[in-house]
């Protein structure tokens, strides 16, 4: 059990990097992370639930083109840390989290963008590199986009969990009662909002031999 | 090549996209066919412009380029080089979105349907006390996936080496849309059994969570399922997850 931000943060930023730089093994996925760090935190339960809540929801947000979609992995990631650190086996603070945490994430994306952008400076660099010769420079560049992509995860997440993890305990400790109440019924709502979106997400389905 | 192909998108750019972690998937391969220093140059250089498609199904890509590039190299011919532009311009569209719908969305959901089910599954099982070992439920995920995923990307790169341009003739009979529905109506069938579940179990009235009494929590329930399921279609799934929670604290400042 470790409530180490670096080591956290670090972590965290190695499942970022899944989503689209590295491999894609999905292990960015709220329903994998979520878990990690809730048992690296030593909270399972809780990040078993924010996993599948945030997995469902946001069912349809995948890379796809030049789309970037909202970083669903800091969605799940942030919120679990947070209840795991400050409000442990809390259904009330883990929606907290989650509310906090969304804005985070857009946050991140603008970042991911300007990272996209800094990538086609790399790119032109590699390329000038190739036109005299110097082929090493792919490999570099490679090396230096991944390690960018890493670090910028990196610095995100220990900023989101430092920062926010401030804004997140001062501000739940004066809610009133009937917003927990709220949050507690949120908890076992939320759940079905996911299962009407992946319903939805799987309306068009029609067997072969069904239609003949 | 095969662990080279992990990096495609290690250097994606809005510009060219995948171009760098195409060349540096190539790199050691026209490295050792082209000898000749401008030859070698010639063959960066035509792989450097724009290049987009899924990250699995590039592999395939890939291997019909090494095949052609090896041509070129062998037979010096350098009209084979305009087929290599036809070739990458007309099938990363297609590829791309084969690889959507088949990965991104029908795959994965349905690796995440299973491990959903046996979170509610486990929920019923330990009386929502999740112990350590519950960290098998991710774990099945992650297997899941990757036990299809992986082959199937090997196999991609494989036959691509192997059939060459035979490859893209065999792709376009392969019945994708078949094997997706069946796939989808899996999904389908397991999300439905964990609705049911979920709501056997946290849904009516033994919570205590709104009335109490089953047939009004059914009522809240049902009525949130329907709303959200043709909500879906109009709203974002931030302004729904924000929407309901609003929702809750309103029934709960009104004391429902």
């Amino acid at each position: 059990m470790t409530e180490s931000i670096v080591l956290l943060a670090f972590i965290a930023a190695l499942c970022s990097t899944d989503m689209t730089a590295f491999g894609q093994f999905m292990i960015c996925r709220p329903i994998f992370c979520a878990p990690l760090i809730g048992f690296l935190m030593g909270d399972i339960g809780t990040s078993l639930w924010i996993g599948m809540i945030s997995e469902m929801i946001w069912v349809n947000e995948i890379p796809m083109g030049v789309a970037v979609s909202v970083d669903v992995s800091a969605i799940s990631i942030l919120s679990t840390f947070w209840v795991c650190k400050y409000f442990k086996d809390s259904q009330e603070a883990a929606i907290w989290g989650l509310i906090l945490a969304v804005p985070f994430t857009y946050f991140y994306r603008e970042i991911d963008v300007a990272g996209r952008n800094f990538n086609i400076k790399l790119m032109h660099w590699v390329e000038k590199g190739i036109q005299n010769g110097k082929y090493g420079r792919i490999n570099t560049g490679i090396v230096a986009s991944l390690f960018f992509f890493v670090l910028r995860a990196f610095l995100f997440y220990m900023f989101a969990m430092i920062v926010g993890g401030w804004i997140y305990e001062g501000i739940y400790l004066q809610f009133s009662a009937f917003i927990l109440e709220g949050f507690r019924k949120a908890w076992y709502l939320l759940p079905v909002v996911g299962f009407g979106m992946v319903i939805y997400n799987f309306r068009n389905i029609k067997i072969q031999f069904m239609r003949k | 090549m095969f662990i080279r192909a992990f990096f495609i998108q290690a250097l994606w750019n809005f510009e060219r996209m995948q171009n760098i972690g195409f060349l540096f998937i190539l790199k050691p391969f026209l490295y050792k066919i082209y000898l000749n220093k401008d030859k070698r140059k010639e063959a960066f250089l035509r792989h450097a412009v724009f290049f987009n498609t899924h990250p699995y199904l590039a592999n395939i890509i890939i291997a019909i380029v090494v095949n052609m590039e090896k041509k070129i190299a062998e037979s010096g011919l350098d009209e084979k080089v305009l087929d290599i532009n036809i070739i990458k311009n007309t099938m990363t569209g297609p590829l791309a979105a084969i690889g959507d719908s088949l990965f991104w969305g029908t795959l994965r959901p349905l690796a995440s349907f299973v491990s959903i089910f046996m979170v509610v599954l486990f929920a019923k099982a330990l009386n929502n006390r999740f112990e350590s070992y519950s960290i098998l439920i991710p774990l099945v995920f992650i297997v899941f996936y990757n036990i299809v995923h992986l082959p199937v990307r090997y196999w991609f790169m494989f036959m691509g080496f192997k059939l060459d341009k035979e490859s893209i003739v065999m792709l376009s009979k392969l019945e994708f849309k078949i094997l997706l529905e069946m796939v989808r109506y899996s999904g389908v069938v397991i999300i439905v059994a964990t609705l049911f579940l979920y709501l056997k179990i946290f849904g009516f009235g033994s919570n205590g969570i709104f009335f109490g009494t089953n047939i009004y929590d059914i009522f809240v329930y049902s009525t949130v399922l329907i709303l959200s399921v043709f909500a879906s279609g109009k709203f974002g799934a931030v302004f729904l997850f924000y929407g309901i929670i609003l929702i809750c604290i309103i029934m709960s400042y009104l004391g429902i």
